[in-house]
């Protein structure tokens, strides 16, 4: 007669199974992160535990588990080392499982299984935060809810809607008060103690520029940054999104140099005319650059502006953040200094005999520096194509695709055109970043892709100061006019610049696009970015500015909803029921009639009762007589009962002298 | 956590039932023990459920808490996401442990007497009247217990057996209702006393005193005998209980047929005398127990019996009614 208590009954193999199939989705975003090896064990344990259901003799032992368990526990540590970064206890956390579940015999082992899961769970979201992602997680984490349910009300099936409805009903009441906590809790800056260097991966524009390193970019879909203008944005051909500034080059390759701090006393004295107004939302890129518009000439405080325009951080950037940035498209009109200039027009060692000469010549012909600019981009624009499967280059590329290959696209156009202009004496240096950009019309902001990465070159001239000179637009100028549309871009052929209109179908297509891409900006713009600066940022608006406001109001918010959820106990209960409600309307309406329904009368008894007190109702009365008993007794008859009820007029003064006269 | 520790209080607002003096509300017996006894049924409320985070809450708590390191670690948006919604769920959950309880009424179902030493049962009678289904509620008294669900139904009995030991009235200890539903996170508990005291008959033990017979003026006639003989084998009869073990027909049992005594042939009367003075040489629960076992054996041989204890006396008669009390005054004797 003694039940055993719940922790201690047995695993229900339905359970099982559903553990099973959540230990899978839980592996399944870290395919292709994390060593396979671990991936391939984890996934053959849960296979193993899933076979133990209809063949219990499979089950391990102790003395086979005991050593797997110490081995494979070793075999993690032994590949990642003590620390236990993100590989290594995702890594870790998939084996346990696997061996938690595998030795799994009752409910408490199973709660056990579900916690290490909930922690699993958060794992795959150190690799990548897409939205996609979350909704996943958000499955899997109602999946978990209900294994938890069936796991302690001990239920043998997974067909149990009262139960499924009241995970899910949990589920989205916890929202609320999660929300809370997301905006109020304290967000701290930098991590608790350092994590061992994860390798994530450099994405976008590097630091060093060889004539084909941006080729490998130019098929990317994925974002760079997004940028939202606050007035009028510039027109497409000016977005040139300046990011880090190459002075030095060995002839092979262009290096990023950081510069070393400056004090911001050169910034312009006079806001300029035209100056735009733009919010940078930057995608994690682990550099410290940042991109920005022509001359920018304010920015957060975290960001430095340096003498060459570039925006620094102080760390790498590994996580989204948004920027607010002010640029003005005026030139500032600085002396070039002795050094800056020496290091302008500094040439390679192996600079080749036929670039000094045609330099040379060019220099020869023109006394104005504009005049040669002119020449070199006609010289472009004459013999050269663009092709993003340009011919390889050895010894030395700038040469070889000068005056061999002469097929390139824009680092070879770049490289090989700061170069030309160094050897005509004319103070040149290499800018990395984006052209272009697309402009969401739903969400009222520009993505620019890592296909819009770009090269191109600044030249120092008397009378203007750093002047963009973009080779590529020589050569097809529609490189500047429009983005290139990856979707139409292929490898191994020529670009065709020419862009099908949009139409119908295509138009639709587009216009989908720009909402999944809205959808992204926000995702990432209001919940990824929501970190310490953001928090304070936001919350300022509301007048907490420190930790404890946000305790502070993190505490009476949460009480006023708990609280507010616990007052939810004490309403009365309401009766649901359709037709239990008609039926009270239908004995208020009676009640008009004659006397409220007395506690011992049955229905039929009380409207019979009625019918005595008013014979015209006769027939409708007698008609919901029986629909009541139906839906009550019978067969189904709810909406024929309640479209009757509501049909029933009772005419109300009448009614009510003739119940007094009646009744006394 | 904040939270949990502040909802784990239990509110204090009386409803339906006499409100408690404040010493009484603070009384930490009020959160094991239950509030005082109390006849008729008792009807969950906020003031007798009470919710405190379970062994597994616990480790719940070091996993947020785990995981609340990671985030913080990682500045992960998605991280903190998914930590503060397990967090709330784990508080939304205290709120369908509670509902689990609240609203059940629970009665005490007349429980049939039984006889010292035998297993007796409490039965605990549900009701729920809210429309509302139950998952696996556990109920406890002392180291006895049981699980139920109310699933669909509305009433239920619930049986929870109870080790009596000594005849006379006993008291059932605080009956504990608790769930961990829904997801074992926390424990809600509702202790009950109940003011239904069960009736333990004295065990009937049949220590071979021979009845001094003492008639009825009315019934001279001279026919009366020992009740039961152990002159004669007249045959098998199936084995009672507190009957004397030397009487079992160990052949039968060897054969594999059950329990069965010899029965010796003896006259009867008709009406019968049990009397305290038949067993001086034994003490006083051990004539209880003999003169239990013999009103049991005349109750079954339709003998009319009567019974005389100091101060008390039945007149002889027969039929359930009168075996009840006969035994009650046997169980009561001395209370």
């Amino acid at each position: 007669m003694e039940a055993s208590t719940i922790k201690s009954q047995p695993l229900q193999p339905v359970l099982v199974y559903l553990l099973v199939a959540i230990g899978m989705l839980l592996i399944a975003p870290h395919i292709g992160e994390l060593n396979p090896s671990f991936i391939a064990i984890g996934i053959s344990l849960l296979i193993w535990r899933a076979l133990t259901v209809k063949l219990p003799t499979l089950l391990p032992v102790k003395f086979i588990l005991l050593p797997l368990s110490i081995g494979l526990t070793f075999f993690v540590f032994k590949t990642f080392g003590m620390s236990l970064g993100r590989d290594a206890s995702s890594s870790l956390l998939i084996v346990l499982i696997g061996l938690k579940l595998l030795e799994s015999k009752t409910a408490r082992d199973a709660q056990a299984v579900i916690y290490m899961c909930f922690f699993m769970l958060i794992t795959p979201f150190l690799f990548d935060q897409r939205i996609e992602l979350a909704i996943y997680g958000l499955i899997i984490f109602f999946m978990l809810l209900f294994a938890l349910v069936l796991n302690n009300t001990h239920t043998a099936s997974f067909k149990n809607p009262p139960l499924l409805r009241l995970s899910g009903f949990i589920l989205l009441q916890s929202i609320p008060l999660m929300l809370l906590f997301f905006v109020l809790f304290p967000r701290m800056i930098g991590p608790l103690w350092a994590m061992p260097n994860q390798q994530s991966a450099i994405s976008g524009i590097s630091d060093t520029i060889s004539p084909g390193s941006v080729s490998n970019l130019a098929l990317s879909d994925e974002t760079a940054f997004r940028v939202r203008f606050h007035g009028k944005p510039p027109e497409q051909k000016q977005l040139y999104w300046r990011g880090p500034v190459f002075w030095d080059t060995d002839g092979f390759a262009w290096t990023h140099v950081l510069p070393t701090p400056v004090n911001n006393d050169t910034k312009p004295t006079t806001v300029p005319d035209t100056s735009y107004q733009y919010t940078l939302m930057m995608e994690p890129h682990q550099q410290r650059w940042l991109y920005g518009l022509d001359t920018p000439i304010s920015a957060p405080r975290n960001v430095q502006i340096t003498n060459d325009q570039q925006l620094i951080l102080k760390n790498k950037l590994d996580r989204n953040l948004s920027f607010d940035i002010t640029s003005s498209n005026n030139h500032p009109r600085l002396e070039l200094s002795k050094n800056a200039k020496e290091r302008a027009l500094q040439l390679p060692k192996n600079i080749d005999s036929r670039v000094t000469a045609l330099a040379t010549q060019w220099k020869n012909t023109n006394p104005d520096p504009s005049d040669i600019i002119r020449q070199a981009l006609s010289f472009y624009n004459a013999e050269f194509y663009y092709t993003l499967n340009p011919p390889s280059l050895s010894k030395n590329p700038v040469a070889e695709f000068l005056f061999d290959t002469k097929r390139g696209f824009c680092g070879h156009f770049a490289t090989s055109f700061a170069t030309l202009m160094r050897a005509a004496d004319i103070p040149a240096r290499l800018v990395g970043g984006y052209q272009g950009g697309i402009y969401n019309s739903v969400g009222d902001f520009y993505t620019i892709r890592q296909a819009d990465a770009h090269v191109w070159v600044e030249v120092w001239l008397e009378e203007g100061g750093w002047t963009r000179v973009d080779p590529t637009a020589a050569i097809a100028p529609n490189r500047i006019e429009h983005s290139i549309d990856v979707s139409q871009q292929q490898l191994n052929r020529n670009i065709t610049f020419l862009l099908s209109p949009s139409e119908g179908l295509e138009k639709w297509a587009q216009h989908v696009k720009w909402m999944v891409n809205s959808i992204d900006y926000y995702w990432q713009s209001a919940v990824l970015a929501y970190g310490p600066e953001k928090q304070l940022e936001f919350l300022s608006n509301f007048g907490i500015i420190d930790w404890s406001d946000m305790i502070l109001w993190l505490s009476i918010l949460s009480g006023v909803f708990v609280l507010a959820a616990v007052s939810t106990l004490f309403i009365p209960h309401q009766n649901k029921d359709p037709v239990q409600k008609g039926y009270l309307r239908l004995c208020r309406k009676l009640s008009k009639i004659t006397e409220e329904k007395k506690p011992y009368e049955t229905t039929s008894d009380y409207i019979d009762r009625v019918i005595t007190a008013k014979p015209t109702l006769t027939s409708e009365l007698n008609i919901i007589k029986t629909l009541y008993l139906k839906t009550r007794y019978g067969s189904d008859n709810q909406q024929a009962f309640l479209k009757a009820i509501k049909q029933l007029h009772i005419s109300n003064t009448p009614a009510f002298f003739y119940t007094r006269t009646i009744h006394r | 956590m904040i939270l949990w520790i502040i909802y784990a209080q239990p509110s204090i607002y009386p409803i339906n039932t006499m409100s408690l003096t404040l010493s009484q509300r603070l009384s930490l017996k009020r959160f094991t023990k239950g509030e005082e006894a109390h006849a008729g049924s008792i009807t969950l409320n906020h003031r007798r459920i009470f919710i405190l985070p379970s062994k597994g809450g616990l480790a719940l708590a070091m996993v947020i808490l785990l995981m609340l390191v990671a985030s913080i670690n990682y500045n992960n948006s998605m991280g903190f996401v998914f930590t503060f919604l397990l967090a709330a769920v784990s508080q939304a959950s205290t709120l369908y442990s509670f509902r689990n309880l609240s609203g059940l009424n629970v009665s005490l179902a007349k429980a049939p007497p039984c006889y010292a030493g035998s297993m007796g049962h409490i039965k605990l009678y549900i009701t729920e009247n809210n429309n509302r289904n139950r998952w696996t509620i556990h109920a406890s008294h002392l180291h006895k217990q049981t699980n139920f669900d109310l699933v669909g139904d509305t009433s239920l009995l619930v049986n929870l057996p109870v080790k009596l030991k000594t005849r006379g009235w006993y008291s059932p200890k605080t009956i504990t209702l608790s769930t961990q539903f829904p997801f074992g996170f926390f424990r809600a508990w509702s202790p009950l006393r109940f003011n239904e005291p069960i009736l333990v008959y004295p065990s009937p033990i049949d220590f071979e005193t021979t009845l001094s017979i003492s008639q009825d003026s009315d019934h001279l006639d001279g026919s009366s005998s020992p009740l039961t003989g152990t002159d004669d084998f007249a045959g098998l009869k199936p084995y009672q209980q507190g009957e004397n073990y030397r009487h079992i027909n160990w052949k039968a049992l060897a054969a594999e047929k059950g329990f069965y005594s010899n029965v010796f042939s003896a006259e009867q009367s008709t009406q019968t005398w049990l009397d305290w003075q038949a067993c001086t040489q034994l003490s006083i629960e051990d004539k209880l127990s003999q003169l239990c076992f013999w009103v049991l054996r005349c109750e079954k041989k339709g003998t009319e019996y009567g019974l005389r204890l100091p101060k008390i006396e039945l007149t002889p008669n027969h039929g359930a009614r009168h075996q009840h009390a006969c035994l009650k005054a046997l169980a009561l004797y001395g209370s």
